[in-house]
C-alpha cells in the first residue's frame, strides 16, 4: 500500500466508522438517517479503493440515496413526539453492549488467523479498463440463475408490502 | 496493497457498532438503520475478499446483498407501520404480545 492510499483508507474508513457511531448514538431518529448516509459514503470511498468502481456507484445512488430516503419518508408519517420522543436505550442496553463486544473480539480473532492467497490481489478485476464489463460479463453467465431468484425476491418484496400496509376498504 | 487485515477491521468494527445499535437502541426505525450497516459490512467483507483473491464473484454478490437489503427494508419499514397502527408507538420494549 503506498502511502498516498494509506492516508485515504484512514479518511475514508474514519468516515465509515464515525457515521455508523453517529446513528448508533444520536438521540434523533432523523439524525441518525443522516449519519447513515454520511457512513455510506465512506464505505462507497472503500469499495473505490478496493477498485469496485462500479459498486462504489451503486452504493452512493441505492444506499445513500434510495434507502435513506425510504426510511425517512416512512418516519415522516408518524407522528414525531412517537418517534422521537423515546428514551434511548433498552433497559438490557448493558448485555447487547457486552454481546456485540464479544462479535468484535470473535471476528478480530478471525481476521488475524485468516490467510489467503494474495499472488492474484488487484487482477482480473476489469476487462480492458472496464469494471462494469467484467462484472456483467460474471453476472450474466456465472450468476444468471441467482440473478433470477433475487428479481423474484425484490418482487416477493413488493408484494408482501402492499399486502401488509393495505388498510380494509369495505 | 497487500494486506487485507485493515479493510477487514474496519468491516469488522462496522458489524459490531451495527449489531450495538440492533441491540441497545429502543427506537424500531434506528433498528433497522443499524441492521442496514450490518449486512452493508458483510458485502463490504466480499468485496475486500473479491479484490484480494483476484475474482469478480464477490463483487456480484454485493449486488445480491443489496438487493436482499433493499427488499428486508421496504419489509420491516411494513412492519414498523404495522406495529404503529396497532400500538402506537415504535418503541421495541412495546412490541410483546407473545409474551402475555
Amino acid at each position: 500500500m503506498t502511502s498516498m492510499e494509506t492516508i485515504i483508507f484512514a479518511i475514508v474508513s474514519l468516515i465509515a466508522v464515525v457515521g455508523a457511531l453517529g446513528l448508533v448514538f444520536a438521540k434523533n431518529p432523523y439524525h441518525s438517517a443522516l449519519w447513515m448516509v454520511f457512513s455510506f459514503v465512506g464505505l462507497a470511498g472503500l469499495l473505490a479503493l478496493l477498485q469496485a468502481y462500479f459498486l462504489t456507484v451503486l452504493q452512493l445512488i441505492v444506499y445513500a440515496g434510495a434507502i435513506v430516503v425510504m426510511i425517512a419518508f416512512v418516519m415522516m408519517t408518524i407522528d414525531f413526539r412517537k418517534v422521537g420522543g423515546l428514551s434511548k436505550f433498552v433497559p438490557q442496553w448493558l448485555w447487547g453492549l457486552i454481546i456485540s463486544f464479544g462479535i468484535l473480539i470473535d471476528l478480530f480473532i478471525l481476521a488475524s488467523k485468516m490467510k489467503i492467497d494474495v499472488s492474484q490481489s488487484g487482477k482480473n478485476l476489469a476487462i480492458a479498463g472496464s469494471n462494469t464489463k467484467a462484472l456483467g460479463m460474471e453476472l450474466f453467465t456465472h450468476y444468471l440463475f441467482p440473478f433470477e431468484l433475487v428479481a423474484i425476491i425484490l418482487l416477493v418484496a413488493l408484494i408482501g408490502v402492499v399486502v401488509l400496509t393495505k388498510r380494509e376498504i369495505k | 496493497m497487500e494486506n487485507y487485515v485493515p479493510f477487514l477491521m474496519v468491516a469488522f468494527i462496522l458489524f459490531a457498532i451495527g449489531a450495538t445499535g440492533v441491540l441497545v437502541r429502543r427506537n424500531f426505525f434506528v433498528v433497522l438503520m443499524s441492521l442496514e450497516i450490518m449486512i452493508n459490512s458483510a458485502g463490504l467483507v466480499f468485496v475486500i475478499l473479491s479484490y484480494f483473491s483476484g475474482t469478480v464473484s464477490g463483487q456480484v454478490f454485493f449486488i445480491f446483498v443489496a438487493a436482499v437489503a433493499a427488499s428486508e427494508t421496504a419489509v420491516g419499514l411494513a412492519i414498523a407501520v404495522l406495529m404503529y397502527r396497532v400500538r402506537h408507538t415504535v418503541d421495541v420494549t412495546e412490541f410483546s404480545m407473545m409474551k402475555r
